[in-house]
């Protein structure tokens, strides 16, 4: 048995909820590569998957199962489960690793608040803390705090149509746009 | 859209997906306003991102709208917006048209954009690329390769590896760039934009050194057919202890494992054990168990000192708090275990304590390996400790445990009783019938191999159809029991068990009975025989056809009082037709197009007939040493994982290296001899198919492959020799591996240093085209003495190719130049002349062999010597069958025996034994033949190839 030299390890990343809904799955594939493997090209298949996986794990604490030629290492939390998939021969470790570095990003993120209503609050800050572990199947980090690091806050509030510069230099610029503005008028006007 | 529904969505918590035509419309509209809303926007494309992520897609046309409306966003600043954006365009490049319109607004953020998003940049721009815009992007990935920020670098090293299938010679440009990255000391920046509200400890690391992960992995892609510059890279890593990053460390170790198996020549010396060392006391347990893997599955590249060094990191692994630590640790142990139980048992007391984790995949596998590990006296303690928690487990995991048991019965056949009792104690529980047929078949396997045992478990076997709900258990049993009942020394006490279903039961189970029955009158008692033939007559009048016709089969057989030869023949075969062939062939009957081969029919003779002792001597092998199958397949299904069909389903089982139980009896039937068999089938009907060849009659024997070049050179070449009675015909397999060289007329020009030996004719290839293969045969005359021992003559062959190479793309009226080829002798050997035979005793087969002949070889330095390697080719030159496992080097000891048997092409068996003996100064080898005819014996104890 040959170890994968190759830097494609995970398989997918699933988040699915308590009732085996989807929160979030993807089925990794290289970019640039045609592949015909059935759980990535085939949705009824993933669907199936999910479900025998789910069962094979619900409410059974064991962090780790080899399930369908794959090596899976998962989390359970209150209403939901993070599984991160490789391959058989995968080194398990190394699965774990990254699903420790996703939730520990996902903590710190989601302000220790780890249930699925602020999962999909925050969908947008948890889709990127994914993104920055896993590029399609390339483990990108392990480590909690560099992902969470690299994830950005969402935009504070929008700006409306006008900006309104309250600072005293705003005002002095509003002054004199208004003085201007009046003297022009005052001398074509009179 | 109701507006139920839609209320729905707009509430955060709900599961329902939002609504995927208000999500477009949304997005088309906010990302084409202005000025754009980035906190509206990144809110939206998180909605999409929802879409996208539970399996939601839109059409090519949408998508592509989408597509442009999202690179409007590029007018907003907003770094967060960006980030958000760079990702809804990375899941949306697959599935849109002219992504390359985006490609300078991204080139632009690469070069001036925010650090944060710059790497988001660089991954989403890999996406976009094709073959032949890559070229533009060049500097930029260089630039961004050498970059200080960690996170960047690592982006382009990541973006270069999703490059490589469409661009690996420009990629290969910044070969530099990436080599240098490795040992670059770059550092993890971070933004205002990403500052969380974080407890105090959850410190940024300054570095992660993930990049070298990255730059190592891409760089071995340029490296690994390149082996002395790998070695050298490796080194130098290692001297300068330049890898920070435990999954660096696991990428330098897997290099070294793809290096020690495709070369055998490297063996672990001083230079590479250090980092072993190093890496056994990892502060990281992912880099300590990679390195464990390694050396335990490749035991034979190592020292048992050296694999004992591994098997204590391991066993500090089994009891630290993580559960997957503790789950790898074990599973490795439970594999190597298979091979070499010996070794592991030193961790036989933190294996114990396992037995109670409470992950049920670590206590399966630590009662397996102890099963394996564990010697006759610990095993009734085992077994009493196991059926303590046999409740608690599913029907699963229950079913690995028979099935180590299975094995482990076989392997103490003295503790038979023990375990008779704890399978029966389970074949009462409730269960599954997977579960109950793995019990039946276990004590099947136990009746069948410890005749002592037969008596208390055929009595078990009976009270358990008495109330059997599966009627396939059921007909399997009365199968047995019709086959050992009549030899046991009261068979009329089975007789009742087997009447009663008669009369309770299904038709199935009903005809299957009959037969049973039946059989029971075919031993010489006449009361017996009397009170079978009442019984059986009043099934006459059974309801199913089925039933009645066998009934008056039996009858009729029965009552042709003169001859019972008949009914024996019929009832009780003493032989077993091989049925992988059999399925094969008359497959092959069936599908065959010409419909006129269906006037004859089947010829039930082709197919070859194993009797019973040869099936039960060569099943009991199999049990035994059946386990090293499964690290085959299961590294079978690693090799393939696309073939995850049907199989998987039926054993759909989180250990799914152990539960192939049910369905790997009959995989493991094909194993060498009939794949042998099929082999030899083969060569046949390819022989056959050459007039010339076809009339020298039968084929006795076809040799193994023996390469005559190295695999690497111009023309590979490796050759068969085809034994027939009164010829020699040589296949030569040539693969012309040139690119642009057309070989015409290739043909093998040969010299054989015996003149008993004639060369005939040859059958020369007309022409074999760049990259193909094709075969030589070859026609050699065997020595006709009157004494057939006299003709097995060894001989050596002085081989060359002798061609007419032509350049692909030259014009049509060139000639070509003729040019011959070297190519290493071939030897005709006594192993060409024996086939590989099983035998159950050897013992005993060696004792009534009279002729023997002995010789001692002196195989060289211990260190230059791999005993394994060597025993491996002895079989294959001998062309000899290992008995007795004794093929398999048992750990740490300085001398092991091989046992080889086999049969002459005349029938004529014989039979070798070989002993190792390692001491300080050399490793000598003594080899002892015996066999029944002279002239091979004295041959193969002289010459070993």
């Amino acid at each position: 048995m040959s170890a994968n030299t190759s830097l494609y390890s995970i398989d997918a990343i699933l988040i699915l909820d308590s009732d085996k809904n989807r929160i979030f799955t993807k089925y990794y594939k290289s970019p640039h590569e045609n592949t015909e493997n059935d759980l990535i090209t085939n949705p009824k298949k993933q669907k199936q998957f999910e479900a025998d996986l789910f069962k094979k794990t619900f409410k059974q604490n064991s962090d780790i199962i080899l399930f369908e030629s794959h090596t899976i290492v998962y989390k359970e939390y209150s209403d939901f489960i993070v599984y991160i998939i490789g391959g058989l021969s995968e080194n398990e470790i190394l699965l774990y690793n990254v699903l420790q570095g996703l939730t520990g990003a996902f903590e710190i993120i989601l302000d220790s608040q780890l249930d699925k209503r602020s999962l999909l609050e925050s969908y947008d800050m948890v889709v990127i803390a994914i993104d920055e572990t896993v590029d399609d199947g390339i483990i990108l980090e392990t480590d909690s705090s560099a992902i969470a690091a690299r994830v950005t806050n969402p935009p504070t509030e929008d700006v409306g149509n006008i900006k309104i510069d309250l600072s005293e230099k705003g005002f002095l610029n509003a002054f004199n746009f208004a003085k201007k503005n009046i003297a022009e008028r005052l001398q074509q006007g009179f | 859209m109701s507006t139920h529904s839609y209320k729905k969505n707009d509430d955060a918590d709900s599961s329902v997906l939002p609504d995927k035509m208000s999500v477009y419309q949304e997005c088309l509209q906010a990302c084409n306003a202005s000025p754009i809303q980035p906190k509206k926007c990144r809110k939206l494309l998180s909605k999409l991102l929802r879409l996208f992520y539970s399996g939601e897609t839109f059409p090519k046309t949408e998508s592509t709208s989408l597509f442009f409306s999202i690179s409007k966003l590029f007018h907003n600043n907003d770094p967060s917006l960006r980030q958000i954006a760079y990702l809804a365009i990375k899941e949306l490049c697959s599935v849109s048209d002219d992504i390359l319109m985006i490609t300078a607004s991204i080139m632009k953020d690469i070069q001036n954009g925010d650090n944060i998003y710059k790497p988001n940049a660089v991954r989403t721009l890999s996406r976009v690329l094709d073959g032949s815009t890559i070229n533009s992007a060049e500097r930029l990935y260089k630039n961004c390769i050498v970059d200080s920020n960690q996170s960047i670098s690592s982006s382009a090293l990541v973006s270069s590896y999703h490059l490589l299938p469409i661009s690996k010679d420009i990629v290969k440009r910044w070969i530099n760039e990436i080599q240098e990255s490795i040992v670059a000391n770059k550092s993890f920046q971070t933004s205002s934009y990403t500052t969380h509200e974080t407890n105090n400890y959850n410190r940024i690391p300054n570095s992660t050194y993930i990049y070298q992960y990255h730059a190592l992995s891409l760089l071995y892609q340029f490296k690994s057919n390149d082996k002395m510059s790998l070695i050298k890279m490796i080194q130098q890593l290692n001297e300068r202890k330049t890898l920070n990053n435990s999954l660096a460390q696991i990428q330098m170790i897997r290099f070294i494992e793809k290096l020690i198996i495709d070369d055998s020549k490297i063996l672990v010396n001083n230079q590479l054990w250090p980092l072993f060392i190093n890496w056994l006391n990892n502060k990281s347990d992912m880099v300590e168990l990679e390195a464990c893997k390694l050396i335990l599955f490749n035991a034979n590249k190592f020292n048992s000192e050296q694999q004992l060094h591994a098997i204590t990191t391991l066993q500090s692994l089994l009891s630290v708090p993580r559960t997957v630590t503790r789950f790898s640790a074990v599973r490795i142990l439970n594999k190597f275990a298979i091979k070499d139980s010996d070794k592991v048992s030193v961790c036989n007391l933190e294996l114990e304590r396992l037995i109670n984790d409470s992950n049920r995949s670590i206590s399966t596998y630590a009662i397996t390996t102890l099963l394996k590990t564990g010697n006759i006296e610990t095993v009734d303690r085992l077994i009493k400790s196991i059926s303590s928690f046999m409740d608690e487990i599913s029907d699963e995991f229950k079913i690995i445990v028979i099935d180590a048991i299975r094995t482990l019965s076989l392997k103490f056949p003295l503790k038979y009783k023990s375990m008779l009792k704890f399978l029966n104690s389970i074949l009462r529980d409730e269960g599954g019938f997977n579960f109950k047929n793995s019990i039946v078949e276990a004590i099947f396997d136990i009746i069948k191999f410890i005749p002592e045992s037969k008596p208390i478990a055929l009595e078990m076997l009976c009270e358990f159809i008495e109330d059997c709900e599966f009627t396939e258990l059921s007909v399997r049993i009365l199968h047995l029991l019709g086959n050992e009942g009549p030899k046991s020394e009261n068979p009329s006490t089975y007789v009742r068990y087997i009447y009663n279903r008669v009369v309770l039961e299904n038709s199935i189970v009903r005809s299957s009975a009959i037969i049973a029955l039946s059989k029971f009158a075919l031993i010489n008692d006449e009361n017996l025989t009397k009170s079978i033939k009442i019984l059986l007559e009043r099934s006459l009048k059974d309801i199913d056809d089925e039933v009645r016709d066998r009934t008056i089969l039996s009858l009729k057989l029965l009552n042709n009082n003169d001859n019972l030869k008949d009914a024996k023949n019929y009832l009780l075969p003493n032989y077993k037709y091989s049925l992988p062939i059999l399925e094969k062939e008359l497959s092959k009957y069936v599908n065959n197009n010409d419909k006129s081969s269906f006037k004859e029919s089947f010829n039930i003779n082709l197919i070859p007939k194993i009797s019973d002792e040869e099936y039960k001597a060569f099943e009991l092998k199999e049990k035994l040493s059946g386990k090293l199958n499964e690290i085959e397949k299961e590294s079978e299904i690693n090799n393939d994982e696309n073939k995850r069909d049907d199989k998987n389903n039926n054993g759909k089982d989180s250990s799914n290296s152990n539960n192939n139980s049910n369905n790997s009896d009959d995989e493991l039937i094909v194993s060498d001899i009939t794949k042998y068999t099929l082999l030899q089938q083969q060569y046949q009907s390819e022989l056959s198919q050459l007039p010339e060849i076809n009339e020298y009659g039968t084929l006795l024997h076809s040799s193994n492959k023996f390469e005559l070049t190295e695999k690497e050179t111009e023309f590979v070449v490796y050759a068969i020799k085809h034994i027939f009675s009164k010829h020699i015909v040589i296949e030569y397999n040539i693969e012309n591996t040139l690119d642009e060289i057309i070989l015409e007329n290739v043909n093998i020009n040969m010299e054989i240093d015996n003149e008993e030996y004639i060369e005939q004719f040859s059958l020369p290839i007309e022409r074999l085209e760049p990259n193909s293969k094709g075969k030589i045969y070859l026609s050699i005359s065997r020595p006709e003495n009157d004494n057939e021992e006299d003709n097995y003559i060894m001989a050596n062959i002085v081989n060359s190719l002798s061609y007419i190479s032509k350049d692909l793309d030259s014009e049509e009226g060139d000639e070509g130049f003729a040019d011959e080829y070297q190519i290493e002798d071939l030897l005709i050997t006594p192993g060409d002349f024996i086939i590989p035979t099983f035998t159950n005793d050897f013992t005993k087969e060696w004792d009534e062999l009279s002729i023997e002949n002995s010789s001692v070889f002196n195989l060289g330095n211990e260190n230059s010597v791999n005993l394994q390697e060597t025993i491996n080719k002895l079989i294959k030159n001998f062309s000899m069958m290992p008995i007795e496992n004794s093929e398999i080097i048992s750990s740490g000891k300085n001398n092991h025996t091989l046992k080889l048997f086999g049969k002459s092409i005349l029938n004529k068996k014989i039979a070798c034994t070989v002993k190792f003996a390692v001491s300080s100064k050399s490793v000598m080898m003594k080899l002892i033949v015996r066999g029944e005819e002279e002239v091979l014996v004295e041959e193969r104890s002289n010459t070993i190839e």
